[in-house]
């Protein structure tokens, strides 16, 4: 079973991200900042990265950037989800690593559609 | 019986608890989280009725005024216990001397390391990190170190000083360890030789406070285990910058099993060892 | 046994910066090295006339570490004036600053309560956004009423969202048919309609 990481600071959007990828038969865990969710990243390995950009402790674009950094996670995928709507934070999204941007709140079928696309299915 | 003194039910109100804790977090950087009430009031009591104060309010406010603060020490002391053994949690004292500090030498070129354990509480845990070099890290043959141990409470230090432990201090030391380190006194307990003692340099520090954390530089491994929970947002983030001035480039940190840097700070960057987690100030 | 023994150590390391005064950590705020900075940086928090020049550095300070330094320094002097200094951090474009300015003024609570209102009716929605951002642990009586008001008047989803997820831990029994009432504001959301039904079952249970 492939395995999604959901870093967010919100409890109920980690709750809704986590049904959502689950009724698609993904292993959900999640991170409540950047620090927490590479402190996981350097135990386990995931298939995907759901990320939320403002966080406390570390941000979402700092969280990309230091994963494609890193050898063991570089090549994971990660989607960025944000309430931030400008051309300007896509780009930096993409600029820091990002393989998909989704603003908030996102559409069950497109969100999920790109999860399968990036992670090659569930199982 | 009649000579007992007279029971008074005292008891603190929310209000009092209020001023006590703002008091206590403007002195120590403590906070104590609401679930913490019980075990705060109850340790308040009991000092309200050793000073013979009347009530709250009587202790409070000579105790805040008391010139040489000998008071506030002692509430800190008790406010602030934290139970300790040798060889507590003893993967963080494997992954040091298999991993950790064979890495420092050999990619910091060092032949001097200075270990910091703070808060050294009783002495457990400073000991522990002696016995540790000296019964399993070969490097100790060709490297010298340091081993530092702070603490905020005097009259803890004192007893780390002493160096005399009960019976289950020391449950987890084997017989040998026993013998080779500690000597029994008459009242079977178990007090670390000379040699152990003489190992460990003890001194008095506050956390928060950055003049004495100024007298702590070019640390290779720091043990800062369940202090930091104690603390809030602030305190912490402020103690995560204390350590990483205190650390050495490349230097490294435990904290406590409950307790999680990523929570804190993104100063360090995250170690995977095979025995344990640790917390490296980056080399650059 | 080959530890070093306790006599020969020496503790405290003196560097020539130890007899450092206010005007040597303010020229040092402006070296060209990182580390010299951050260490000017939290040194500075003994000197509260120094929030100015700390508040300053951090609108041009491209270092995380540094710019983390003086967050807490300025935390640590604390007062209306470094508050209304660090309010315009809101706005800017740098993601780790914004969030670092968020968890200073949540440690706050004495100061910020006469700004809140301004920043949760701000023009711009993500501002509106980070106001509710620091009240998630701001200890702050007024913070459920607040809430209560942006959930029950404010036009963006997200805001709303993120109102209703603060109020799930410290909303009351009495703010349900407010709660029931965003479903109807915001009909066909399936993200909206999952956390206010959890809002609901969490509250009715209080």
């Amino acid at each position: 079973m492939k395995k999604i990481l959901i870093v967010d600071d919100a409890t109920t959007v980690r709750m809704y991200h986590r049904q959502l990828m689950e009724s698609l038969g993904y292993h959900v865990e999640e991170a409540g900042n950047g620090v927490e969710a590479l402190e996981k990243a350097s135990q386990d390995t995931y298939d995907l990265f759901l990320v939320d950009i403002n966080m406390p402790k570390m941000d979402g674009y700092t969280f990309i950037e230091e994963i494609r950094k890193t050898p063991a996670v570089k090549a994971t995928p990660a989607i960025m989800i944000s309430t931030e709507e400008t051309e300007s934070d896509r780009d930096k999204a993409y600029e820091a690593g990002a393989n998909f941007y989704f603003i908030k709140p996102v559409r069950m079928e497109a969100i999920q559609t790109f999860t399968k696309l990036l992670t090659g299915g569930a199982e | 019986m009649a000579a007992l003194s007279k029971e008074i039910d005292i008891k603190i109100t929310n209000a009092e608890f209020e001023r006590f804790r703002d008091f206590f977090y403007r002195k120590t950087g403590i906070r104590f989280e609401d679930s913490k009430r019980y075990f705060v009031d109850k340790r308040l009591v009991e000092r309200i009725k050793k000073t013979s104060s009347n009530s709250f309010r009587d202790y409070f406010t000579s105790m805040r005024f008391q010139a040489s603060g000998e008071e506030l020490q002692q509430l800190i002391n008790i406010m602030t216990v934290n139970e300790t053994y040798f060889f507590r949690e003893s993967h963080q004292f494997d992954c040091m001397v298999e991993e950790l500090l064979d890495e420092i030498v050999r990619t910091q070129n060092k032949t001097e390391l200075k270990i910091w354990s703070v808060p050294s509480s009783t002495g457990e845990e400073p000991y522990s990190i002696a016995i540790y070099l000296m019964e399993k890290w070969p490097g100790i043959n060709h490297v010298d170190v340091e081993l530092l141990s702070s603490d905020i409470d005097s009259s803890v230090l004192e007893k780390a000083k002493a160096g005399i432990f009960n019976e289950r201090s020391v449950q987890n030391l084997s017989p040998a360890l026993r013998k080779k380190y500690f000597n029994k006194t008459e009242f079977g307990l178990y007090q670390a030789t000379d040699d152990l003692r003489s190992c460990v340099h003890f001194s008095k520090v506050n956390l928060n406070e950055q003049k004495d954390m100024q007298k702590y530089r070019d640390i290779d491994l720091i043990f800062c285990r369940n202090v930091l929970i104690y603390f809030d947002d602030y305190s912490r983030r402020n103690v995560a910058e204390a350590l990483y001035d205190a650390l050495s480039p490349g230097g490294y940190i435990f904290l406590g099993h409950s307790e999680s840097m990523s929570r804190i700070s993104s100063l360090f960057k995250i170690r995977k060892f095979k025995d344990a987690l640790a917390y490296q100030k980056p080399i650059e | 046994m080959v530890l070093k023994k306790a006599a020969t150590v020496a503790t405290a390391t003196t560097s020539e910066k130890s007899a450092y005064g206010l005007q040597d950590w303010l020229r040092l705020i402006d070296s060209t090295s990182p580390e010299d900075r951050r260490l000017a940086a939290r040194a500075l928090a003994e000197f509260p006339v120094s929030a100015p020049a700390l508040l300053n550095t951090l609108a041009r300070e491209s270092n995380i570490r540094v710019k983390g330094a003086i967050l807490v320094s300025l935390q640590c002097i604390g007062g209306h004036r470094v508050l209304e200094g660090l309010l315009p951090f809101l706005r800017s474009d740098n993601a780790a600053l914004r969030n670092g300015v968020i968890e200073i003024l949540q440690g706050m609570p004495n100061e910020i309560g006469d700004y809140i209102n301004d920043l949760l009716h701000d023009q711009d929605s993500d501002v509106r956004i980070f106001a509710i951002d620091i009240l998630q642990t701001l200890a702050h009586p007024d913070s459920p009423t607040w809430l209560l008001d942006v959930i029950l008047h404010d036009k963006h989803v997200n805001v709303v969202a993120t109102a209703i997820d603060r109020l799930t831990e410290i909303g009351t029994p009495e703010m349900l048919p407010a709660m029931k009432s965003v479903l109807a504001r915001f009909p066909n959301e399936p993200y909206i309609e999952f956390i206010v039904n959890l809002a609901i079952k969490r509250l009715s249970e209080d």
